[in-house]
């Protein structure tokens, strides 16, 4: 550890991204942008500005900590298995639970990791470390992976936000020292937007005031380039932006179409609308479907839940592939643990970090795989276990992103995935 | 006016020739020396002075907290005293709502706005005890170096938070040597430090200090409402050592050995202690309690170290911060890291400071009074400079306000009153949204969801809609005429007269529907919105 650490540092990217922020403001500052903010809300224009950037992720986020011996290390035979059949799938060798009908149909595009073994086994602690790659317990503000994500696959052009949260049941660990930036964008469970979100006033009076709030701020800029009145300036831009682009979040019409195929409840809806998310060239989107913690009676909750599941993930990867985003969009299936092998004796599982299973698809990843496995029982890794750091420098290494890239907190310099974390290769295309 | 300064910096060279705080004059005399020494040196212009309602605004918020009412801004602003500034650092130095904002701003500095609790986050409501407490300390002008040892001694009723938020040895370790020393021994916590000659050794022998301290929450309910936040006992056991893992692995457990590490002070002096008491037994704790008060209290040992005058990190480090607080940047950057790659903007100057607030006795307020006093301070707001902290001073810092000003502010700016100003607190809403708008760094980044909230927020609108008492239906309502009323607004929200052009166009956006009081009022709200939410609002300059 004899490296100098220059104090203060931040990475090039940043700087490059601020500065298309200023150029984005100066082209603004003539006013006449206001009126043309209507146009990049078309959406063959947002159809435009998504091919242009670069990848995204859509993380599916299992709230309560799923249980991989019911989905995809089954167990049959074994006193572990409970009573769900295994069903064959597209892919040779790799068989899943019979309530994954429309996943079986997929698995080609899956690369399932049954050998995840992660520390944190509680839902506050285990939902951060899943989402951040870290401890909570280092009481660092970490960015979770949405966070991240948006940092180096924004568009700072988009009237979106970079990075949306459809429900917040998988809860908020914002942005930690990337900064409100970053932070998540939270909307509700189906996706529909905060009550905030929507305007206060008609929008003749938004615009009206609109120009005499543009009149005040040109003449305080004009001798004063201060950086935070730029960033001041720049997010009340692009809320704006984003109050006239808010129909991208509005799916209603398609999803009367839709609904049939995804299940018409809120986890369908939300995972229809991560779909036009980023096809409008959101970069990250986390739909949560909550209620796994099934303590008790783990084969009634885990089938009633899967047959939601279902339809929704297999839809929703049909849907990336034949708009052809998803060799672009990483879409990740994870929780925040797994379930005991061990079925207890109201018949529930109980929480489980020690041999459980995270699924990606999509996004650069080689599908029709399994990576690593669980012994005989499930109760421990018996080959190439993972860690939360190696998914997560697995995920950012597919999406672009440097899995060593260095921010600073004050002076401290801090890894986007801790030392020692290996991307999985086999799975990188 | 121009003229003075030119004949000032003229003085200004000529005193370059004197070594720095060779004088025994006034403080504020020698920081604007060596601040134009460091212009010369780097090739800056000197910059213009503040205009009088910049530096009203400026002041105001830096040690009240708050804007100024319309009466105060005009009374300062027609005051024609040439020694108004100084004056009125004066009455706003004397005025209770400084200890206010100071304890509000260490609290901030020592528990960041996102510090967690064993239990969750410390809310706004849960700090509120440790901020009148230090509120308290700061109305008393106790000395700095006396506020230190009793938030480390943390016996008062209040000042125990800054334990029970940095509960663990290595916590608080960290946070002592960040918070009262700027300089971050944590490093050398699991590798030797970088760039400085600590190592593993010399953390685990800072932790040996604090490794018998424990903190524990008072049961029972707390006060009613919960205004004032939980309650905390700091005690300290009589036996408990500091270990450290060596490399070496024990033969029998198979297990790197740990050996304990006797308490050693920061610059390399072991603490010479009594024999422990042999048979010494820990006496079982219940639920809230505290082991007695030990006969031999290694936490007040190294509290003494710390305060003594001749410490080398104590004084510095808050010299550094206070500077900080009204300036911007630290002399060092960022105000908790020196070390001997992050060379000191000013060296000269910091070194001076230094000396004199030890030589005033830790006196906070004195120091303040100088810094706010300088011409270094009260520089111009303008400029081609684009950094919002410039490194060697050559425009007044921006920082945004933070949710605790902000809030007190726009009472002040829509015409509620100090009282109602005083009593407001931070919504929740405001807190999240508004509550931490800088990066890991410090830089200010605007949310999405800052600026919906201001757009739509009921909470925002409510204080821009014209209200039984407010100013918007004061103004609404009032017979005076339009010049006047616009006057009255810029006045109440940005502390200054409207320039001749705003005040047309506002008259004009004001009076465009005069014959409906619906959409009259609707303007009136709009006008206000535009003034509180615009950037000459959201940041002190």
């Amino acid at each position: 550890m004899n490296r100098i650490i220059p104090a203060g540092a931040c990475n090039s990217g940043h700087h490059l991204s601020r500065r298309s922020l200023m150029k984005g403001l100066l082209t603004t500052a003539g006013g006449a942008a206001v009126a043309n903010w209507g146009a990049l809300t078309h959406s063959q224009t947002i159809a435009a500005e998504a091919k242009r950037s670069g990848k995204r992720c859509i993380m599916l986020y299992m709230e309560g900590g799923v249980s991989q011996i019911d989905t995809f290390d089954m167990k049959p035979g074994r006193p572990t298995a409970g009573p769900f059949l295994p069903i064959r799938t597209k892919v040779n060798g790799i068989q899943i639970c019979e309530y994954l009908p429309n996943i079986a149909k997929h698995v080609d595009k899956l690369a399932i990791i049954r050998s995840m073994k992660t520390q944190s086994v509680d839902h506050g602690i285990g939902g951060y470390h899943m989402h951040t790659c870290y401890p909570s317990s280092q009481r660092v503000p970490h960015p979770e992976i949405g966070a991240m994500v948006a940092k180096y696959g924004e568009n700072p052009d988009s009237d979106l936000p970079s990075f949306v949260k459809i429900g917040s049941g998988s809860g908020l660990y914002g942005a930690g020292y990337l900064g409100p930036q970053f932070e998540p964008f939270v909307v509700a469970d189906d996706g529909k937007l905060p009550g905030f979100a929507n305007p206060s006033v008609a929008a003749d009076v938004q615009d009206r005031r609109g120009e005499l709030l543009n009149f005040m701020e040109e003449r305080f800029a004009e001798q004063r380039p201060g950086e935070p009145f730029a960033a001041h300036r720049t997010s009340e831009l692009r809320t704006l932006r984003l109050v006239k682009a808010r129909k991208a979040f509005d799916v209603s019409a398609e999803w009367e179409r839709a609904k049939a195929r995804y299940g018409n409840g809120s986890f369908g809806r939300a995972c229809f609308t991560a779909l036009k998310l980023v096809e409008a060239g959101v970069p990250f989107v986390e739909a949560s479907h909550t209620g796994y913690d099934s303590h008790n009676d783990n084969f009634p909750v885990h089938k009633a839940n899967l047959q939601v599941l279902d339809p929704a993930w297999a839809s929703l990867l049909q849907d990336l592939q034949d708009r052809g985003l998803l060799k672009d969009t990483l879409v990740v299936w994870t929780s925040e643990f797994g379930r005991t092998p061990a079925i207890n004796f109201q018949a529930g599982r109980d929480h489980f970090g020690r041999a459980w299973t995270v699924v990606l698809a999509g996004g650069g990843i080689k599908g029709g795989q399994h990576y690593g496995a669980s012994n005989r029982d499930g109760f421990e890794v018996q080959d190439n276990p993972v860690n939360e750091g190696d998914l997560f420098a697995t995920m950012y290494k597919t999406l672009g992103i440097n899995p060593r890239a260095k921010h600073f907190l004050g002076s401290r310099p801090i890894w986007a995935t801790p030392d020692g974390s290996k991307p999985i290769e086999q799975l990188l295309g | 006016m121009s003229a003075l300064r030119l004949l000032l910096s003229a003085l200004a060279v000529s005193a370059l020739l004197r070594p720095a705080g060779a004088d025994d004059g006034r403080l504020r005399d020698t920081i604007d020396r060596e601040i134009r020494a460091g212009w010369a040196k780097e090739k800056i212009a000197a910059p213009a002075q503040s205009s009088d309602p910049v530096f009203l605004r400026r002041v105001y918020l830096d040690l009240v907290g708050m804007i100024p009412t319309a009466e105060e801004a005009t009374a300062f602003l027609e005051d024609t005293d040439p020694k108004k500034r100084e004056k009125l650092v004066g009455t706003l130095l004397a005025d209770p709502r400084f200890a206010r904002q100071q304890s509000h701003a260490w609290d901030l500095a020592m528990l960041g706005r996102s510090a967690k609790l064993v239990d969750g986050t410390v809310g706004h409501r849960n700090r509120e005890r440790f901020r009148q407490w230090l509120a308290k300390q700061f109305e008393a002008n106790e000395p700095y170096d006396r506020i230190a040892t009793k938030i480390l001694r943390a016996e008062d009723d209040g000042s125990q938070l800054f334990f029970a938020v940095n509960s663990g040895t290595d916590e608080m370790v960290t946070a002592v040597s960040r918070v009262f020393l700027a300089t971050q021994i944590q490093c050398a916590k699991c590798h030797d430090h970088p760039y400085e000659p600590w190592t593993q050794k010399d953390y685990h022998g800072m932790a040996g200090f604090f490794v018998r301290t424990m903190t524990v929450e008072v049961p029972g309910k707390p006060e009613v409402t919960n205004q004032k936040g939980k309650r905390y006992l700091v005690g300290e056991k009589a036996v408990g050592e500091a270990l450290f893992a060596t490399e070496e692995i024990d033969p029998k457990t198979k297990k790197k050995q740990s050996v304990p590490i006797k308490p050693k002070f920061l610059n390399g002096a072991v603490l010479t202690e009594p024999e422990a008491p042999k048979d010494y037994v820990e006496p079982k704790l219940k639920p809230g309690e505290v082991p007695p008060k030990p006969a031999f209290s290694r936490r007040e040992k190294f509290v003494e170290w710390m305060t003594a005058t001749d410490n080398p990190y104590f004084a510095r480090a808050a010299v550094n911060r206070v500077w900080a607080q009204f300036m911007g940047r630290g002399f060092v950057h960022p105000v908790d890291d020196f070390n001997s790659q992050n060379a000191p903007s000013n060296p000269e100057l910091l070194k001076a400071i230094e000396a004199a607030f030890v030589a005033h006795k830790f006196d906070l307020k004195w120091l303040v009074r100088e810094i706010v006093n300088s011409e270094a301070y009260q520089a111009t707001d303008l400029g081609p400079v684009a950094d919002a902290m410039p490194k060697h001073y050559e425009r007044a810092r921006i920082r945004p306000l933070s949710v605790e000003e902000l809030t007190a502010s726009l009472h002040v700016a829509t015409g509620l009153g100090l009282e109602s100003a005083l009593k407001a607190e931070p919504s929740s809403q405001m807190l999240q949204y508004l509550g931490q708008p800088t990066d890991g760094q410090g830089r200010f980044q605007g949310s999405l969801s800052e600026h919906l909230f201001l757009h739509n927020g009921d909470q925002f609108r409510g204080l821009c809609r014209p209200n039984k008492g407010n100013l918007p239906e004061k103004l609404l309502t009032g017979s005076e005429g339009w010049d006047a009323k616009v006057e009255r607004l810029f006045l109440s929200v940005l502390s200054r007269p409207p320039t001749s052009e705003e005040k047309e166009r506002f008259v004009k956006y004001l009076t465009a529907d005069p014959k409906d009081p619906k959409a009259a009022a609707q303007r009136m709200e709009d006008a206000v919105w535009v003034l509180v939410s615009c950037s000459e609002f959201r940041f002190n300059r």
